[in-house]
């Protein structure tokens, strides 16, 4: 698997860095801006999920060959949880 | 090379106690899962008993409650679904040219974890005599408010609740072992378009368990709180929620209906396929259609819950989804007809069986479409249409396919063949003992007859469909004892068979029966669908698998004790909870973590085989070239 492009120490420290400043934004609004959480909510699950896809694509090497069955696998799983998840909170309560 | 260290190999029962040979554990999976099969089928006759006419008296109540709620949970988690994995580990490995599954270790670890599990949930009927809290009595859904907690005479539900979570935990890693042996260990040329259906079907079968169990171990957690630690999910009074027990239970149990009839079909795929003689028609569809109800299972959970009040729109959506899954399993049907018609079909037992799945799945499957629409089901709900319902799909699905691939694949498993004649009479009374049992209920329930309550009224049209329905149970209790019989008496003559007594199609029957302990010699090269019939037939294939590697040492991994001890500490911390003995509970977590602790720090390299011993259980002699390897 060495040798190609998203193994490059370059983008690794690129990620990584992003990695961070979406952690620290993260923080930022929540400690200083004083937003409503209708707005708060949906950002910081939007900002997780980039961060989800950075360290899926880049860390654990999503976007290289061979790797169709985890993928296959961890977008299911997510589905299902997804679906049981959504489900208990705008469902059942 | 010489072996690292001295072989550890056990004979006898020590053997059994610790082998990780998947061909063994399938074997032990088979006989504990035929044990629970037959305690839940007692069971069974024992309901059977008290409805025979109205009034009786032998089982009211709590008992009553009881025999059903553990002749379900007893039949899907303890008998069912170890039968499954009986299956798939003494075949699936084989199908796919392995010589063993992924990881050995942990498939026996599933094996005790399940093993302990539903010995500490049958226990109760023992250890009720002695002063236990009672047997569960919720039913196999464990419905709360019903079993939570806060239903003070219902103590018995401990027992479901600690002994499904030690036996999911089993079930779950079996289900990962499964796939990643599938993903990573098929044999050289074999893609996944040329696996044989059963292991497609088990492979399917793997992933909804790895994301179905989850489920109902949160739930199981969740209810255990509830019962043992005065949390509060799931009563109203306080705050909780029954309902959310529900979506939780159905979101695992609808998956794990699933879960229980995918390997029905590929066990009918591959017999079909050999009896009539002929390719599997459609066998991609096939696949698609495996995949496509795996995928679709996941979505009609809530047509359990119809009548919960969700709502019309949920209803609707939901009865949409469910009438969907008509369309893949209506394409698997006429796929198995349609590789009948034109064949040369020889009605063997196993043949017999697989032929009388169809109709019958067909029968469960139509009524399944009527249950689907939610204004029906409102006359439907929890009468014994439904239990008519899924007693057709499950007994005439799976059950029947059991019977099909216990008689196939007898000849892999022992090396003997089972009695074709007490096996046709055998197919004959479960048949018809089964259609007797369950046809009639379906008008029972039209009539009103409400599931798991102990009597009926006098008068009111229900005697004579209760009374046939009884005999029927018991002749299909007659079928079991000749089962046994026939078992019985094909052991202790030991009549050995060749490899391929059925002229197979797949690579299983292209090596001894029993296979030996590391199933291929040289792993096969596969090259096409069908792999063993392909050599049988091409025009330089000579009906033997060309090898796709020289003949070498083989590496085994080793026996080991740890995953019966380490399943034993959770039984163990199993009966703590129960008793409130936290101290128990705590020493047999101890056992359980030193074992893990013992296996991580602990390598273990297992031995190999040599090409010597390889080449003396073949039966051909030593090559050159490694003769002379081992004296120099």
């Amino acid at each position: 698997m060495a040798g190609n492009k998203a193994g490059s120490t370059r983008n690794y420290w690129l990620t990584f860095a992003v990695s961070i400043a979406l952690t620290v934004i993260t923080f930022y609004i929540v400690a200083k801006l004083d937003t409503s959480g209708n707005f708060l909510i949906p950002f910081m699950i939007v900002l997780a999920i980039a961060q989800a896809l950075f360290q899926l694509i880049f860390w654990m090497h999503m976007n290289e060959k061979g790797h169709l069955m985890p993928i296959i696998g961890i977008a299911t799983g997510a589905f299902v949880a997804l679906t049981a998840v959504i489900m208990a909170l705008y469902w059942v309560w | 090379m010489a072996q690292g260290h001295a072989v550890k190999r056990y004979t006898g029962l020590l053997d059994w106690l610790t082998t990780v040979d998947h061909k063994k554990i399938g074997i032990l999976y088979l006989l504990a899962g035929g044990l629970f099969f037959l305690i839940g089928g007692f069971e069974a006759i024992l309901i059977r008993i008290q409805l025979m006419d109205p009034d009786n008296t032998y089982f009211v109540g709590a008992t009553f409650n009881a025999l059903t709620t553990m002749h379900g949970t007893t039949m899907i988690f303890f008998a069912a679904m170890p039968i499954i994995f009986g299956f798939m580990n003494a075949i699936v490995p084989l199908q796919i040219g392995a010589r063993d599954v992924a990881y050995p270790f942990v498939n026996a670890l599933g094996f005790w974890l399940f093993f302990f599990g539903g010995l500490l949930m049958n226990l109760s009927w023992i250890l009720n005599y002695f002063g236990a809290t009672g047997v569960p009595d919720a039913g196999w859904t464990g419905y709360a408010p019903l079993s939570s907690a806060h239903s003070e005479s219902i103590g018995g539900v401990d027992f479901y609740v600690l002994g499904l979570q030690v036996a999911g935990i089993g079930t779950l890693i079996g289900g990962i072992n499964f796939l990643v042996t599938i993903i990573n260990m098929r044999a050289p040329g074999m893609s996944y378009m040329r696996m044989p259906l059963f292991t497609w079907a088990s492979f399917i079968t793997s992933a909804l368990i790895l994301f179905a169990f989850p489920a109902i171990t949160v739930g199981l957690v969740l209810l255990m709180f509830d019962r043992l630690f005065d949390a509060n999910f799931f009563d109203v009074v306080d705050g909780g929620n029954p309902v959310i027990w529900e979506h939780i239970f159905w979101i695992f149990g609808h998956p794990e209906v699933y879960i229980l009839i995918l390997p029905g079909f590929g066990i009918i795929s591959e017999i079909v396929s050999v009896f009539s003689r002929k390719v599997l028609f459609g066998y991609s569809t096939m696949v698609f259609a495996t995949i496509l109800i795996g995928f679709l299972g996941f979505m009609v959970w809530v047509h359990h819950m119809f009548t919960v009040g969700l709502g019309f729109t949920a209803n609707a959506l939901f009865a949409i989804a469910t009438m969907l899954i008509a369309i893949p399993t209506g394409v698997k049907i006429f796929n198995w007809l349609f590789t009948m018609w034109g064949g040369q079909i020889s009605f063997t037992t196993a043949n017999l069986f697989a032929t009388g799945f169809i109709p019958t799945f067909v029968m469960g499957g139509v009524t399944g479409v009527l249950l689907a629409v939610p204004s029906a089901d409102f006359q439907f709900h929890d009468s014994y249409f439904v239990v008519a319902h899924f007693h057709y799909v499950i007994v005439g699905g799976l059950v029947l396919g059991f019977f099909a691939g216990l008689y196939y694949w007898w000849p892999k498993l022992f090396g003997t063949m089972l009695n074709e004649t007490l096996g046709k009479i055998q197919f004959w009374t479960f048949f018809i003992g089964f259609h007797l049992t369950f046809f009639v209920q379906h008008f029972l329930g039209l009539l009103g007859m409400p599931r798991r309550v102990f009597t009926y009224e006098k008068g009111v049209g229900m005697e004579l469909g209760n009374y046939i329905s009884t005999l029927g149970a018991f002749l299909m209790g007659i079928s079991t004892l000749i089962l046994i019989y026939n078992i019985v008496v094909t052991t202790i003559k030991n009549k050995r068979v060749g490899a391929d007594p059925w002229d197979g199609r797949t690579l299983e029957w292209a090596i001894s029966s029993p296979a030996p302990e590391y199933n291929f010699a040289q792993t096969p090269l596969v090259r096409g669908l069908d792999a063993l019939w392909h050599e049988k037939t091409a025009d330089d294939g000579d009906g033997k698998m060309k090898p796709a590697e020289p003949l070498g040492e083989i590496h085994m991994p080793s026996p080991s004790w740890l995953p019966i001890a380490m399943s034993f500490g959770l039984f163990v911390s199993g009966f703590g909870f129960m008793y409130r003995h936290y101290e128990i509970a705590i020493i047999g977590i101890v056992i359980t973590l030193v074992c893990m602790f013992l296996r991580s720090v602990y390598d273990d390299h297992g031995f190999h085989i040599s090409v010597e011993e390889v080449c003396e259980t073949e039966g051909i002699e030593v090559p050159k070239s490694k003769a002379e390897e081992a004296h120099s």
